[in-house]
């Protein structure tokens, strides 16, 4: 309906009509539900550098990766009994990568073996948030806001979807691989940033928390053969035609909804739904990922990206004080997490690379903040302590590894898309606090780098309920120059 | 391989996302300032330059403002100042400035052009705030006369509104359509083909307004179908953020009973803003997140935003942060009112950072009042519950009431509804509704039946675009509007007869003065093995067993059991039931599992974690002869143990040759007794009544889910009163294989060919009348019946009930 376009009406009431609601300063359309483009600056041109990739995968670690136990090695000690805690660095012995000057843990030797291939930032920072709890600080990660907000911020991977769609039409644009939603601890806060928010569902992720069961999800029920789905859609299309109701079709809701319908069965019965079935990979490719649901999400998410989505997560899971989360006994469940993420990433990344897509495909390897053995949040902070044993000197082998939330340095990895090779950015300190002294790269800005990396501009906003939202915190993440070739 | 044109599909998102008025103006035409310049200006200048911000002393508000400044020069248009500025690429003084993205080509054309052309400026129009300031008090208009013998006060003021514009009256719906309306706004149900009968047959000239009574009357239909809208507006639910970490209360049942009793509205607002207990104090009390916050996310924050938006449907989120750029309020305000609720005194922060201000408790309107800002917190609360609540404030009825019209009308009279400071597309009409809530002491459902009693309520539902923010509103007639996700979950759970099978919100559901029955007295008591000072060992299991001899063959009986931590239930060697939280008791029909004679219950409990804790096992249930009467078997002392060994096999379990011995009686914690009351009482109850006395368990009373999630049902961390009103790709994935659906549909068609006998005709015409409550035409008829085949199978059913549920007629409330 436009302005010319009502037909009846008086042009003069309608001018009035117009004016009127134009002038109470667009409150109306400002404080819709609706968001809006802001203005014509959003998606202006990106200067520095020009933006490569056309997917992104994210390897969620979930829980805090303590980096002096992965991908920052500081001064080692084997476990001891009556160890000072206090001396009590990493836990995993340094080992050499495909880079001269990079070091990363034992445990670690297949991404050691790529590491020439992406750009290792040892200086991501978090801001302390107070008392940690976990879904509040992945929140922040994945949203680039902190909680609670007035409005529903839209997770990074909605934004992509929501600006760029999916370079396939028939794939959903943002899904998220590994992480259930039901049935564990926090799982509420979860659900609060794994959503499009202000967006609407549209652009929010489809959830494949078991990657060996994602075909289920873009096939047709189960028990129902292809044949069969095809005529329950044809009927339905012919019910819809034969609607005594069909004259007022023309309504948007009901062409929207059939729309939408259209889409689905498309997706679902389309050829590029194989994509969701690990199984069809060949063996041997198969078992090069699988290490366990995180090998197989990697596994998944070349496959999708090789079909055209534009935004995958995958994640370790997580499970309060499970995987990442160690409140004890880190070094132990350290060393199997090494297990579980080191060959698939590894073959994720030379597999991107053999389909020549790694330079178009952006893969980031990160996590809600690091751990430390002494320090809960970062130096000053007031955060509880929560450790599970608090102990001074080493007891046994569950007081071996690092127990507390540290937020003053993390390491994050980054991969294609034109992301710098066999680089180096950032460092922390040699000795506690292991905090960033070089280079800190904060949330904002790390957000930068990848939305520009991807061709959204850090500054690009929607207005909602009035107020302007951007893809950074309020507009002021500025991508890393130096991170890109 | 559609990864090549992927940069090239870049630029045509860009060109969707931005409005076409962008790229709207022709070389040649004239400007229009309204619609060519005043965008430009929205996008470039206004948030600094208008409203009530004027940097560097200059504003663009209104004509003579501008030309006052002297940036303009209708003399020599091309050296005007202002264009200069817009041109200049010096970053000191360019506008925008530089830290903002430059103008482009097209817009500084634009307006070198406008002013080339005059500086035309419609004579009414400003970008000050202020233009439209709705009336606090209420008002009683004056109802036009009545056109065509068309008394309701409602049909008055809109035929009048009509004839003004010269526009059609929409014409009113038929029964069936009114019905199926009627029924899914007021209660949120589809009218069953018994209720279609009865109401088309029916010759009563006011059946329509008695139907509405009819409806208004259910009180927990009434309860369960508002409990949703209420639910949104107050962000209250049985799960979601903050209950966690224990910072967040519901207010479930407070809510539920409030509106079972159909509780005056100013009542409810007076027990939400001043909880009279703390049944009603989740409102007030917000969501709190371990850890620090944002100065515009602190409880006395989310309490002046939630009041705000509430009941007067101002956006106070803006103002919480920095005095509002949309409307008229301001920082200072919203902590004024923040600082009612607020245990110690609140430091004013502007966008998160102090400014030296410590707020004093203020009401938004004095004018009607005010707090008294020395007075203790629960007595400023109560003030303000009162100048929320006293009939003079306008402005708390006209929110209420233009709610509900967006409910039954499809469109607000204020749109959006959270913009209460926006002008009414007619002010008579929201004005009459908010004058009838309070003179009819609050009662909300009397103004459903206004509503709804309407021969405009009763008009066909206009054919409509997508609204767009600038678009004028015009009313044709009411709108369609999509189903709910527990509108349409209810539906589907009506239609196949397949709803869950008890409620999760902690509320007490009966019928009104239920029939006291000396059955659903509970009896049981928990039992286990024997105990170590109160305590049974940790990861012990046992079969605990009872037999039982049964005189005459039984023809109906229910069970209800639970036990911390699990067990699985065996009768006579079959397993009928398990479970695994002993917060969740399980629901179970037994009787075909029982026969005449001897009977054997088996019970194979298991007490989780490492070490000693307190177990139990509770078992309460009836069974019914033919002659009416009844048997009750519970747990108690004459159950026996024995420690598990043989394992159960295929579903059998085998006890041939144990040893048992008999059952202690546990004390029970009052945890498990609170589970007793709570959800085993209510389950018993239930299972009493006759199949179709049943209360249907609704949507509305479960946990969100992730179907219902795609539906559109909110996280409510966020007050939300209006929900997404299409459907998206994900939802229809959803729509179309999503399991728990393809179950209430495969368990729906076994239903439908059972009740018709398999009868073809049959099928398709129970199915038509009771999921559109018409009956097929012939070519739908012909369609479906070659579909079905003459001697259909479930497969085929579910297919045509399936899609019957998709398509539009049925997804939305026409």
């Amino acid at each position: 309906m436009n302005f010319s376009g009502d037909h009846g009406v008086p042009e003069r009431v309608l001018r009035r009509e117009f004016l009127n609601r134009l002038s109470a300063a667009g409150a109306a359309a400002l404080a819709s539900g609706v968001p809006r483009l802001l203005a014509n600056d959003s998606l202006g041109a990106i200067e520095h550098p020009q933006p490569r990739a056309d997917a992104c995968i994210l390897l969620w670690m979930a829980g805090g990766m303590a980096a002096p136990d992965t991908f920052d090695p500081k001064r080692y000690h084997p476990f001891e009994k009556g160890l000072p805690v206090k001396e009590m660095l990493s836990t995993f012995p340094a080992i050499d990568t495909a880079v001269d000057d990079i070091k990363i843990c034992q445990g670690l030797e297949n991404i050691a073996s790529v590491m020439d291939r992406g750009t290792l930032i040892r200086s991501h920072v978090q801001p302390d948030l107070g008392s940690i709890l976990h879904s509040r600080h992945q929140y922040h990660w994945h949203t680039g806001y902190v909680p609670p907000q007035t409005v529903a911020a839209p997770h990074l991977g909605a934004w992509m979807s929501r600006v760029l769609g999916a370079p396939n039409d028939v794939m959903p644009a943002f899904i998220n691989i590994g992480q259930r939603l039901e049935g564990i601890g926090e799982s509420e806060e979860l659900k609060a940033f794994t959503t499009a928010g202000f967006f609407g569902s549209e652009f929010g992720p489809m959830n494949l928390p078991y990657p060996d069961q994602a075909a289920v999800s873009v096939r047709p029920p189960k028990g129902m053969q292809s044949q069969r789905f095809a005529d329950r859609n044809r009927l339905f299309r012919k019910l819809v035609d034969a609607s005594p109701d069909r004259d007022r079709m023309s309504d948007y809701q009901q062409e929207s909804m059939l729309r939408s319908m259209d889409a689905a069965y498309r997706l679902l019965s389309s050829k590029d739904r194989e994509a969701f079935d690990i199984t069809l990979e060949p063996r041997e490719s198969f078992e090069k990922y699988d290490t366990g649901r995180f090998g197989q999400g990697c596994l998944l998410a070349r496959r999708l990206v090789e079909s055209g989505a534009r935004f995958v997560e995958v994640t370790t899971e997580y499970v309060p004080f499970l995987h990442w989360d160690t409140h004890n006994d880190g070094h132990t469940t350290t060393a199997r997490m090494h297990r579980e993420i080191d060959r698939p990433i590894a073959q994720l990344i030379r597999d991107l690379e053999d389909r020549k897509l790694l330079d178009r495909t952006l893969v980031i390897v990160a996590s809600e903040f690091s751990r430390d053995a002494l320090m809960e949040g970062k130096p000053g902070s007031n955060a509880n302590d929560q450790a599970r044993e608090k102990v001074d000197a080493l007891g046994e082998m569950k007081h071996y590894g690092l127990h507390r939330h540290f937020t003053g340095g993390s390491s994050v990895l980054m991969f294609g898309g034109g992301i710098k090779k066999g680089q180096l950015y950032g460092s922390t300190a040699p000795e506690r606090p292991l905090v960033a002294i070089e280079n800190p790269v904060s949330i904002e800005d790390l957000h930068a780098t990848i939305m520009t990396a991807m061709g959204i501009s850090p500054r690009m906003g929607y207005e909602i309920e009035g107020r302007p939202f951007y893809v950074t915190e309020d507009g002021k993440g500025r991508s890393v120059d130096a991170l890109f070739a | 391989m559609t990864r090549l044109i992927a940069r090239a599909v870049l630029p045509v998102a860009i060109s969707i996302l931005i409005p076409l008025t962008l790229f709207a103006e022709e070389a040649s035409s004239a400007i229009d300032f309204v619609h060519d310049v005043v965008p430009i200006f929205k996008r470039n200048c206004v948030h600094c330059h208008g409203g009530r911000e004027a940097e560097g002393d200059f504003t663009l508000n209104t004509r003579d403002a501008v030309l006052d400044s002297g940036f303009i020069d209708l003399d020599d248009p091309n050296s005007s100042y202002l264009l200069e500025l817009i041109t200049s690429n010096d970053t000191d003084t360019q506008m925008p400035p530089s830290d903002r993205p430059r103008m482009s080509v097209e817009e500084i054309e634009t307006i070198r052009r406008w002013i080339a052309g005059g500086a035309s400026w419609d004579a009414d129009f400003t970008f000050s705030i202020r233009t439209y300031e709705p009336p606090l008090r209420p008002r009683s208009p004056e109802l036009p006369v009545s056109r065509n013998g068309r008394e309701h006060p409602i049909d008055r003021i809109l035929d009048e509104y009509l004839a003004v514009r010269d526009l059609p009256v929409p014409p009113p719906v038929d029964d069936a359509t009114f019905l199926r309306r009627a029924t899914l706004d007021l209660i949120g149900l589809l009218p069953s083909e018994k209720q279609l009968d009865e109401f088309l047959a029916n010759s009563d000239a006011n059946k329509r307004e008695k139907y509405v009574d009819t409806l208004l009357s259910d009180s927990v239909g009434y309860a369960d179908h508002w409990l949703t809208f209420f639910n949104d507006l107050l962000r209250n639910d049985y799960s979601g953020t903050g209950f966690i970490t224990k910072g967040r209360k519901q207010i479930s049942d407070w809510l539920y009973q409030s509106l079972v009793d159909n509780k005056p509205f100013n009542e409810m607002a007076r027990e939400l803003i001043a909880p009279p207990t703390d049944e009603s104090r989740g409102f007030i009390d917000g969501i709190k997140w371990r850890g620090e916050v944002s100065a515009g996310q602190t409880l006395p924050i989310q309490f002046s935003q939630s009041v705000a938006q509430s009941f007067l449907g101002i956006n106070m989120k803006c103002a919480s942060c920095h005095d509002s750029f949309i409307d008229r309020w301001t920082l200072k305000e919203a902590y004024g009112l923040a600082a009612i609720y607020a245990t110690k005194p609140l430091e004013l922060h502007r966008c998160d950072r102090p400014i030296g201000e410590t707020a004093q408790a203020a009401w938004l309107f004095p004018e009607l009042g005010d707090v008294d800002p020395e007075a203790p917190r629960e007595q400023r609360l109560q003030q303000l519950a009162d100048l929320m609540t006293t009939p003079e404030n306008g402005r708390f009825a006209r929110t209420i009431v233009n709610r509900l019209w967006y409910r039954l009308m499809g469109r607000g009279i204020v749109h959006p509804l959270d913009a209460m400071q926006t002008e009414p597309w007619n002010e008579d009409l929201l004005d009459y509704l908010a004058t009838e809530l309070v003179s009819n002491d609050f009662d909300l459902k009397h103004v459903l039946k206004v509503i709804a009693t309407s021969s405009a309520y009763q008009s066909r539902s206009e054919v409509s675009g997508e609204e767009t923010a600038n678009e004028i509103y015009i009313y044709r007639g009411p709108r369609a509007r999509r189903m709910t996700a527990e509108q349409f979950l209810d539906s589907v759970w009506h239609l196949t007869g397949n709803a869950p099978a008890k409620i999760e919100a902690p509320i007490s559901r009966e019928r009104p003065q239920p029939k006291p029955s000396k059955l659903t007295k509970l009896q049981a008591h928990w039992i286990w093995g024997p105990l170590e000072n109160g305590s049974v060992p940790g990861g012990q299991q046992l079969v605990l067993k009872k037999e039982f001899t049964l005189a005459d063959p039984v023809v109906g009986g229910h069970a209800v059991l639970t036990c911390d931590n699990r067990f699985r239930l065996y009768v006579n060697g079959e397993m009928i039931s398990s479970g695994t939280h002993w917060q969740n008791p399980q629901s179970v029909d037994w009787s075909t599992y029982v026969s005449h004679g001897k009977n054997t219950i088996e019970a194979i409990v298991t007490n989780d974690l490492d070490r000693p804790n307190p177990a139990g096992f509770y078992f309460e249930s009836w069974l019914e002869f033919s002659d009416g009467s009844q048997t009750r078997i519970q747990s108690d002392e004459s159950w026996m143990y024995r420690v598990s060994g043989s394992e159960a096999i295929d579903g059998k379990l085998d006890s041939a040759d144990a040893v048992w011995h008999p059952v202690t009686i546990v004390p029970a914690l009052s945890a498990w007794t609170e589970v007793v009351t709570q959800q085993v009482q209510p389950l018993i109850n239930e299972s009493v009544m006759p199949a179709h006395e049943r209360l249907m368990v609704r949507a509305s009373l479960l946990k969100n889910t992730a179907l219902m999630k795609s539906l559109g049902r909110p996280m409510r961390e966020q007050i939300v009163s209006m929900r997404p009103d299409t459907i998206t790709t994900l939802e229809a994935i959803d729509l179309a294989n999503e399991s728990t659906l393809a179950e209430s549909i495969a368990v729906g068609a076994e239903r439908l060919i059972a009740s018709t006998n398999a009868d073809t005709d049959q099928i398709v015409l129970t199915l038509f009348r009771s999921a559109l409550s018409r009956e097929p035409t012939p070519e739908e008829r012909r369609l479906v019946t070659q579909s079905l085949g003459e001697h259909p199978d479930p497969t085929a059913v579910q297919d045509v009930m399936w899609a019957v549920l998709m398509l539009p007629e049925f997804l939305l409330v026409r």
